[in-house]
Formats: structure tokens, C-alpha cells, sequence
């Protein structure tokens, strides 16, 4: 269930999980039901005997996950605390060298509201967080703030917010009324961008902190009688990198892009438009406004079903239909086949912008945050689970291919050919070894007939028979010197 | 009651009413409930005034529904009466309170809380749930309780709920019929009650609503028809009652006919689809809007965008369609079956009869006028599996005139995937045309505009964002090459006189072919330009077939040159290796690609052979 491809290159995705830090879990009194053990996280359900609720796993008494790395941040005097300076050394490192290589980087949180997905990613307006923190830090020679960067990088921030499926500046807050409008496009040779997005040339540590800041506070936290500050946007600040390099002797660049993710809240991120809410939890939703999505969901679901029954062939692909599909769209199926149906709904702003960071020349690592409170159990147990299906949502989807029968086919049949041609001459070798002449000509008749059995699959059975006649049959089919040959 | 007590009740219910339709997103960012906690309040004065409820000899021993998961909905008492005097009217104020209170306070994320006041309601309307007065309220109730219940993950609690919604919709709708009371009337004075037309208006309405919930229940259930069933009655009963936005309702239906397209309901797709056209057509013209909050923002734009999307699920259609006839009409090599073809001809009628009268009635959307223009869109295009070619290419054409519809919107400026998706289904379309096509010149020349047509994509996308769609292309260029060979092979096989030209032909096709694979590969390397020691998984088995292609295309080379022909088997040989080598270092490849392995291993085994045979025979020249 760990997600960790460690390839020399590329297609790095790690899963880090990440038990809340800050507040205090035992808040509404509740139990600690949340407990890491080296890489894995194992979670007690207190309910076991009570009510059936139907939904398999759960019922285990203790379920475990495991992740790339677990991290315990609840308490500051627990002595397997994690503090955000060994969560960096971690991922921050990670992120960091990729970024220099040349990897598009892609860090994003996932969990409940009120989990402290912004703690980590993003730190609040009082203490930044690891992610921001570290990052600009580690991006920016350490010891002085101030430090400009080597004149061969160069750096550009940019800072955004997706709430109700729009896009806003948060680095440009000079029009109200216009500040959502912003519109998401794809660019051929820059990727997928926001239409209009500012974005900020830094030269120092400072100026990233201080962007960061006038970000944040431009974010809208909501205040509700359960939570206190829960995030009801997701949040996006990318990093571009760009370093001049000589290569072959040519200036050239390298240019990446680090994307730090702060998903909202999953269960309130959206009210109109809560399509991840959909294919996670079993939440009805009221207004037939969403009956698009619902619809859609259907026919995604419809769609991972039946590519796992024209591919049941490969039979361990996909079926195991307990498991929500992957709420990005691009589904987990292992078809060999490309989609079969096309379905309106189903990019999300988010998924769009982070095309290239889900599936590309990207490293993504996802951060699952969890509250160890029992009272959370469920919000966590979906975390966990999302998490651990994360994969596929990091996997890309698979490529087109077409059915290999008729080259295999004809592969076989060349196979027998050859086959019986070594068979036939060592036949004829034994027989004939006076007889070097004549299989001279032998040989430059199969010489010939092997280039017949290269164009052509349909004169296989020809070759057994051999004899010199064989040439008759392709009559000016040879080029000419060949012909001349013989 | 007195008169001034009860004006202000219902000036006080009305308030609350009003304050919780405030949408959200109208209050402070920072405090999203603050009309909804208002409201609350107001509620709670207006449940203070009505009194306490009286000690029902009935009410006590249910008291036990609120633990419940809505067990007693299945066993109701047979007692029911009409909600009459004075104790009546008092029981099914209290209840229109309770009932709001507790969405309310579901609204606010409190569900214990609302389940207790909705329970209660229930509770209160037991026995006059079939009176005209109450049945919408008992049913919202129950519906509100099933949401509730969906919001705990228990689903079959939810379920139960709304099917005995459903169930009382359906008892009352045969037994009695005449519009019932909105519960909102209950708090309104005798001059400003609803008109019939109304009433009814608004009941259907919320039965609309329990089917669509209902549809999610059983989508969270993985009951996957039964939920599209009710999505289809869903979009039906908007139809029905006017209450739709065209745009939306397009588009819903659309996306509802690719759940019929994966399930082979071809019928059903199609009326979706025709559906979908004609009420698409009606956008801008009709102003009803119910249950809508259609977004400001760009309208013409997203018009277009709603058109293109539409466009697509035609695309997929046809597509899926013509895809379909071809996987049951071809041989073991995917070549035409003669038999098959005429068994699915002499299938055909039956096929027809029988759809026609029992299939097609069941998803009408739509009555009189309307039903006769969907039915229009309809004829245009066939439902059936294509059996020939001419058949298919109506459907090519169909498909492709929709393509060059959804490009309009996307383009590859701005919509670079989606303008290549696109661009693909066209592909896709000349190549199952292809499969029907019969004279293999023709044939050839369908390839030949695929790849005209994907080729130039890849020239200016950028792979370090679109790595996945170059590589999709490259393959699919790669695989159409080799197509174009083959047929270009089997043209020489029949000629009698085939020429130098030809064969000149052939090996640029092969190279070609080569050409895109080798690049396919090469998109495998990381920026050093290292081919990885471990493949990913997700491209592992594209990779090692584009290997074993490779291999494939450098055996088929067609040369007269000893030395070149040695060449190439050497390369060829050494692409079979590979695969071998990689599968024996990462034992999990294998069973990705087990029969190319097992020919690989061959040809490894064979080769060397043969290329033995190939330098005596050359010393001997």
C-alpha cells in the first residue's frame, strides 16, 4: 500500500501522512484512537461491536496504513514528536533537489478540516508553515535573509485561491468584484495557467514571506460553530525556478515549477460543486443543481466497469469494486484501452491546474493530515483510505495500445519458418555435405525466400518443400540485383 | 387562538423562512451560518408561543424512534385520520416547526440535533401522514432524515427513509391525488393559501427531489442501473414540470447517455444525446429557472463550452458505436469476419422489433411536440451496430461532424488536452472506418490522414507538461505507420508484378514507424538521457511493446544487401534481448508482456542462428 517509486528518475510519488500537530486532540474529550509505528499509522475503532455500518473495512477493530513516512505532531513533549524542522529534513530536501533537476514539484495536503493541512503547508498568518517556510528558505542561501540569489536563478512567486470552482490573486487584490473571474487555461508550450495570475519576481527570503503573508491574509477562513478557522479554499502558491545553465557549451535553462497545495477542507470545500465529497463519502447532496455531477459520477463508475469487463482477460485489473474510484477522474482502471466515454464534469479547477503535477514530468508527495481524537474517527478513516488510494491518483492513465494479436501472429508463423529452416538444413547438411554446390544455390534461394517470408505472412508453409522452383513464385518481385543473383 | 398571537406567529415563521434561504454565500465570509443561526432563533420563538405539545397518549410509547434508524417507517400503525380540529392543527404547526428546525440545524452541521427535531416531527404527523395536509411535510421529513443518515455513512438507514418517501408518494397519489398542502401553508392566512396549481407544483416537486436522492443512494450503493433509472426519472419529471434550465438539463442528459454507452444501451444513448440537441437548442429561450444558480461569469462562453461537451458525447457515440460492430465482427486477428457479419444481419430484425416496443417506450423524455423533434434527431442517426461499410459511414460521418463541432470551442490554444482528445476520436473513427473498409488502397489512405492529423500535435507541445499526451501520440502515430506497412505488404503479397517502388514504399513506412517508437522511448529517459534501469509501471508494458515493435520493424526491413540485411537482424536481435534481460532483472514485467516475452526468447534463440547462416553464406560470396 506504500507509494513510493523510487526510480533513479521522474515519476516520484511519496505518501507522508501526518498525525496533527497544534491542537489539543482531547479537546471534546475524546480518546486518542491514532497511533504511528515506524511507517505505519494504525487507527482503533472504538465502535467495533456497536452498530453495523456495512462499510468493510471499517468494522476491523484496528486498521493500519502505511505510508512512505508517518509523522507524530500532536504533543511537543511526546518523545516521537515530529517538529516541522524533521518534516522538512524529510520532504523539504526532496522537494529541493528535484526542483534543481529540473522536476516540476507538486506538495499537497490532504484531510479533515481542522487537521492542520495548512499548518503544514502553508503555516498561518502568525508562523509559516513547513512547507512555505523551509522551501524559500532552502530555495535562498540560508544564513541571511537578505541574501540575493546567484544572478544565474531566478525566481517567481505566484499565490492563488480556488473557492467555489473560482479562481482568485491573492498577490492582487486591486479589483473586488473582478477577483474571481480569473480563468484557467492550457498553453501548448507553458503548460496549464491561470489567464491573468500575477506573478512576482523575488530575490531574497524576505520578499517570499512577505508575499506569503499579504497571501494568507487575503484567504478566507470561515468561521462556523465547529470549526475554528477551517480553510474553505484550496490554495495554491508556485514557486518558478529558473536557473541558467550552459549546456554543450550553449546557454540553456532549466525550469521548474514547485506547487505547494492546500486542499480545503474535504467535506466543505464546495457546496455546489463537491465532487470529491461525492465519490468518497455516501453524502446525498440536496440541490438538483448537482445532479450533473451525480450523473456524471455514474457514468465515470459505468466506465471503470465495463473496461474491467472487455479486460477481464487481465484479470487482476481494477475490479475490486469495494473501493471508491479516484476522485481526479482519471481512474484506476488498468485498461488497456483509452476512455470510452467523455464526461463534461469531470476536471475540477484543481485537477486542471495540477494536470502536469498528477500525471507528467512531476514529483507529487501527498501529505495526509489526521486528527488522532476518536470523535474524528470517520473523517479520518476516509483520510487514511483516500490517502492509500492515492495512488491512483498520482497514476497517470495508461498509454493507448493497440491489440498486439495480428504482429504476434505473424511473429509465430516467422518463428516456425525459422525453425524449420535450421531444422531442414541441418538436415540437409548432414545428407548433402558433399554437396556444396548445390546448396549454394539453396542457400541464395532461402536467402530469398526468407525476404518472402519477411513481406509476406501467407507463404510460410512454402519454405519445408524448399527446391529451386520456389523463386517462380515471386516472378520480378526482387529487386533486380537480387534476381541477378540467382 | 387569538388573532394577534397568530400574526405574529406567522410574521415570525415567515421571517425565519425567509432568513434561511439566505444563500451562504451572501454572508459574511467569516460567518456563513449567521442567517441560518438567526432564523434558528426565530424558530425556537415560534415553537415557545405554540406552547408545549400536549401528552398524547400516542406520542409516548414511540419515544423511542430518535434511537432508531428509521426502523418505524417500516412498521406503521394502521391508524390514520385526517388532520382535523384543534388538537390536529396544533400537532401539525408544532411539526412544521420541528421539521424546520431541523434542517436547520443540519444546515449548520449539527446533525444530532436535527435528527431529534425531524424524529419528532414525524412523530407529531404519524397518523395524519396520509391526510392532504401533511403528506408533503411527512415526506420532506423523511427525505430530510435520509440526507441525514447519507451524511453519516449509513446508507441503508438513508435508503429506507426515502423509499418509504417514495411509497407514500405512490399510496397518496392512487388513493387520494388532490394536491396536498405545502407545509409552509400552515402558517399562512385563509386568503393567502396556494392555488391547486400550485400545491401540486411544488409536491411534485419534492417527489422529484426523493427520486434524485434516491438515485444517489443507490449510486452509493453500487446499485449503478437502479441509480441511473432514477437520474433518468430525475430528468424526466424536470421536463415534465417545466422545471429545468435547458443548458443544464443538456448537458446532464449527455453525460448521462455515456453511462448508456458503456453499458452497449445504445437506444437509450442516442435519446439522451437527441434529447440533449433539442432542449439545447431551447437555451435563451425559455427564462424558467428553478433550482438553479447558474454562474455569472462568461455566458457565451460557456455556452460554447456546454455545445462543444455535447459535441464529444456524440463523438463517443459514434465512436463506441462503430467500436462495437467491429469487436463482433472480427476474426482472431481483427480482420472482417464474413460469418459473423451475417449472423448479426439475420440477428438484426429481432434486434429491432424487440427494442422498439419495449426499449424505447421506457426512456421517452418528453411528450407531444417535443418528443416528435427528439425523435427527428433521432432518425438521423442509427442506434444499431453497424454490419457494413456503408452503414458505418454514416455513423464516421456523424461522428466527424461533431468533431469538427467540438473543436470550435476546443482549440488547442487554451484546450490544449482536450483540443487532442478530440483530435484522437477523429483518429479513432478513420480507423475503426477502416475495418469496414474493404479495398486496402482506401484503407491505407484512412491511416494516412490519421497520422496527417497527429503529426503536427506533438510539434509543438511542450513534453514536460503534456509527457502523457506526446507519449499517446507517438505511440499511436508509431502504431499507425506500422498499419499502413502491413497493408502496404499484403498490396505487394497480390500483385503480380510488384516493383522496386513498392518496396521503396514499405521501408520508409517501416521507417517511420520507427521513428515514432524509438521517440516514444526515448521520452522514457530522465534529463541525463539515461534509459532507467526500472521502467515505471504505468508505462512499463507500452515501452516494452514499443521494444518488441522495434524489434518487429528492423526483422521486416526488406533489403537486398547481405550486410545490411545482417544489420538489421543484429539490431532486431538486439531489441528481443532486451526484453529477455529486463524481464529475468524485474521478474514482475513479465507477466505485463508474457506472450511477447515467450516470442522474444525465440527470436533471441533463433537469431543468432540464422545470422550464423547469413555469414557463411556471405563468405562464400
Amino acid at each position: 500500500m506504500s507509494v513510493t517509486y523510487t526510480t533513479a528518475h521522474g515519476d516520484a510519488g511519496s505518501l507522508t501522512h501526518r498525525v496533527r500537530p497544534g491542537i489539543e486532540p482531547t479537546k471534546e474529550g475524546g480518546r486518542i484512537i491514532v497511533e504511528v509505528d515506524g511507517r505505519v499509522a494504525k487507527i482503533r475503532n472504538l465502535k467495533v461491536d456497536g452498530r453495523p455500518d456495512g462499510f468493510g473495512d471499517s468494522r476491523e477493530k484496528v486498521v493500519a496504513f502505511g505510508f512512505d513516512y508517518c509523522y507524530w505532531s500532536v504533543n511537543p513533549e511526546d518523545p516521537q514528536y515530529a517538529s516541522q524542522d524533521v518534516v522538512f529534513q524529510d520532504l523539504g530536501t526532496e522537494v529541493l533537489s528535484g526542483a534543481a533537476k529540473g522536476y516540476n514539484i507538486c506538495l499537497f495536503a490532504y484531510g479533515q478540516t481542522g487537521s492542520g493541512k495548512t499548518y503544514t503547508m502553508l503555516g498561518t498568518p502568525v508562523s509559516t508553515g513547513m512547507g512555505m517556510l523551509y522551501l524559500s528558505k532552502g530555495l535562498f542561501i540560508r544564513e541571511d535573509d537578505c541574501t540575493p540569489l546567484p544572478s544565474s536563478c531566478r525566481i517567481k512567486v505566484s499565490f492563488l485561491e480556488i473557492y467555489n470552482e473560482r479562481v482568485r490573486d491573492l498577490l492582487k487584490q486591486s479589483d473586488q468584484k473582478k477577483s474571481y473571474t480569473l480563468r484557467v487555461r492550457e498553453h501548448p508550450e507553458m503548460g496549464p495557467y491561470v489567464q491573468g495570475l500575477s506573478q512576482h519576481v523575488v530575490t531574497n527570503y524576505k520578499q517570499v514571506i512577505q508575499l506569503l503573508e499579504e497571501g494568507i491574509a487575503n484567504r478566507i477562513t470561515a468561521a462556523t460553530h465547529v470549526h475554528e478557522a477551517s480553510s474553505r479554499s484550496h490554495a495554491i502558491f508556485t514557486i518558478y525556478y529558473t536557473q541558467a545553465i550552459l549546456e554543450n557549451n550553449l546557454p540553456s535553462e532549466i525550469a521548474s515549477k514547485i506547487n505547494l497545495v492546500d486542499l480545503a477542507g474535504s467535506e466543505r470545500a464546495d457546496p455546489s460543486y463537491c465532487k470529491d465529497r461525492l465519490t468518497e463519502g455516501a453524502n446525498i447532496n440536496k440541490s438538483l443543481v448537482t445532479l450533473g455531477i451525480v450523473i456524471s459520477t455514474l457514468a465515470q463508475n459505468s466506465q471503470v466497469f465495463s473496461s474491467c469487463q472487455s479486460f477481464s482477460s487481465s484479470a487482476s485489473d481494477g475490479g475490486n469494486s469495494g473501493v471508491p474510484s479516484s476522485p481526479s477522474g482519471t481512474s484506476s482502471d488498468g485498461g488497456r484501452s483509452r476512455r470510452q466515454s467523455y464526461i463534461p464534469y469531470r476536471d475540477s479547477v484543481l485537477t486542471w491546474l495540477l494536470k502536469d503535477s498528477l500525471g507528467g514530468n512531476s514529483r507529487t508527495i501527498m501529505v495526509a493530515t489526521v486528527s488522532p481524537a476518536h470523535t474524528s474517527y470517520s473523517e479520518t478513516m476516509s483520510t487514511l483510505r483516500y490517502a492509500s488510494n492515492a495512488k491512483n491518483i498520482i497514476n497517470k492513465p495508461r498509454v493507448n495500445e493497440d491489440a498486439n494479436v495480428k504482429l504476434i501472429r505473424e511473429l509465430r508463423d516467422e518463428i516456425g519458418r525459422l525453425k524449420a529452416m535450421l531444422l531442414s538444413f541441418e538436415l540437409r547438411n548432414f545428407h548433402s555435405l558433399n554437396e556444396g554446390k548445390e546448396e549454394n544455390l539453396k542457400e541464395l534461394v532461402l536467402q530469398n525466400e526468407l525476404k518472402v517470408g519477411v513481406l509476406g505472412g501467407n507463404s510460410l508453409v512454402l519454405y519445408i518443400t524448399s527446391g529451386t522452383g520456389l523463386t517462380c513464385l515471386w516472378p520480378g518481385f526482387l529487386p533486380r540485383q537480387d534476381r541477378d543473383c540467382i | 387562538m387569538a388573532d394577534a398571537p397568530w400574526v405574529e406567529l406567522r410574521e415570525k415563521f415567515q421571517a425565519a423562512l425567509a432568513l434561511s434561504r439566505v444563500e451562504l454565500h451572501k454572508n459574511p465570509e467569516k460567518e456563513p451560518y449567521k442567517s441560518k443561526y438567526h432564523a434558528r432563533a426565530l424558530l425556537e420563538e415560534v415553537k415557545a408561543l405554540l406552547g408545549p405539545a400536549p401528552e398524547d397518549e400516542d406520542d409516548r410509547p414511540q419515544a423511542e424512534d430518535s434511537l432508531g434508524t428509521g426502523d418505524h417507517t417500516l412498521g406503521l400503525p394502521a391508524e390514520l385520520v385526517e388532520a382535523e380540529g384543534p388538537i390536529a392543527l396544533g400537532a401539525v404547526r408544532r411539526a412544521v416547526i420541528e421539521f424546520h428546525l431541523g434542517v436547520n440545524h443540519i444546515d449548520t452541521e449539527e446533525l444530532s440535533a436535527g435528527e431529534e427535531h425531524l424524529v419528532k416531527c414525524l412523530r407529531l404527523l404519524r397518523k395524519y401522514r396520509m391526510s392532504q395536509d401533511c403528506v408533503s411535510l411527512y415526506i420532506q421529513a423523511q427525505n430530510n432524515l435520509g440526507i441525514l443518515w447519507s451524511e453519516r455513512e449509513e446508507i441503508e438507514s438513508a435508503q429506507a427513509y426515502l423509499e418509504s418517501s417514495e411509497a407514500l408518494y405512490n399510496q397518496y397519489m392512487k388513493e387520494i391525488g388532490s394536491p396536498p398542502l405545502d407545509p409552509t401553508e400552515h402558517f399562512l392566512s385563509e386568503e393567502e393559501k396556494l392555488a391547486e396549481q400550485e400545491r401540486s407544483k411544488r409536491f411534485e416537486k419534492v417527489y422529484t427531489h426523493n427520486l434524485y436522492y434516491l438515485a444517489q443512494v443507490y449510486q452509493h450503493m453500487e446499485m449503478f442501473e437502479k441509480a441511473a433509472h432514477y437520474c433518468h426519472s430525475t430528468l424526466k419529471r424536470q421536463l415534465e414540470h417545466n422545471a429545468y434550465h435547458p443548458m443544464e438539463w443538456a448537458i446532464n442528459a449527455a453525460t448521462l447517455s455515456q453511462f448508456y454507452i458503456n453499458k452497449q444501451c445504445f437506444m437509450e444513448a442516442r435519446h439522451c444525446l437527441s434529447a440533449a440537441n433539442v432542449i439545447f437548442g431551447q437555451t435563451g429561450k425559455i427564462s424558467t429557472m428553478e433550482d438553479t444558480t447558474e454562474a455569472e461569469g462568461d455566458v457565451p462562453e460557456l455556452y460554447h463550452q456546454r455545445k462543444g461537451e455535447i459535441a464529444r458525447c456524440w463523438i463517443k457515440y459514434c465512436l463506441t458505436l462503430m467500436q462495437n460492430a467491429q469487436l463482433s465482427m472480427q476474426d482472431n486477428i481483427g480482420e472482417l469476419d464474413l460469418d459473423k457479419q451475417s449472423e448479426l444481419r439475420a440477428l438484426r430484425k429481432k434486434e429491432l422489433d424487440e427494442e422498439e416496443s419495449v426499449r424505447k417506450k421506457a426512456v421517452q423524455f418528453g411528450t407531444g411536440e417535443l418528443c416528435d423533434a427528439i425523435s427527428a434527431v433521432e432518425e438521423k442517426v442509427s442506434y444499431l451496430r453497424p454490419l457494413d461499410f456503408e452503414e458505418a459511414r454514416e455513423l464516421f460521418l456523424t461522428g466527424q461532424h461533431y468533431v469538427f463541432e467540438a473543436k470550435e470551442f476546443f482549440q488547442i490554444d487554451g484546450y490544449v488536452t482536450d483540443h487532442i482528445e478530440v483530435v484522437q476520436d477523429h483518429s479513432a473513427l478513420f480507423k475503426v472506418l477502416a475495418f469496414f473498409e474493404t479495398d486496402m488502397e482506401r484503407r491505407c489512405k484512412m491511416h494516412k490522414r490519421r497520422i496527417a492529423m497527429l503529426e503536427p500535435l506533438i510539434v509543438d507541445l511542450n513534453p514536460q507538461y503534456y509527457l502523457l499526451v506526446n507519449r499517446q501520440i507517438q505511440f499511436e502515430i508509431a502504431h499507425a505507420y506500422y498499419d499502413m506497412m502491413d497493408l502496404k505488404v499484403a498490396i505487394a503479397d497480390k500483385l503480380r508484378d510488384p516493383d522496386s517502388h513498392i518496396v521503396k514504399k514499405i521501408n520508409n513506412l517501416n521507417k517511420s514507424a520507427l521513428k515514432y517508437y524509438q521517440l516514444f522511448l526515448d521520452s522514457l529517459r530522465d534529463p541525463n538521457k539515461v534509459f532507467p534501469e526500472h521502467i515505471g509501471e504505468d508505462v512499463l508494458r507500452p515501452a516494452m511493446l514499443a521494444k518488441f515493435r522495434v524489434a518487429r520493424l528492423y526483422g521486416k526491413i526488406i533489403t537486398a544487401d547481405p550486410k545490411k540485411e545482417l544489420e538489421n537482424l543484429a539490431t532486431s536481435l538486439e531489441h528481443y534481448k532486451f526484453i529477455v534481460d529486463y524481464c529475468e532483472r524485474h521478474p514482475e514485467a513479465a507477466q505485463e508482456i508474457e506472450v511477447e516475452l515467450e516470442l522474444s526468447k525465440e527470436m533471441v534463440s533463433l537469431l543468432p542462428t540464422k545470422m550464423e547462416r547469413f555469414r557463411t553464406k556471405m563468405a562464400l560470396t
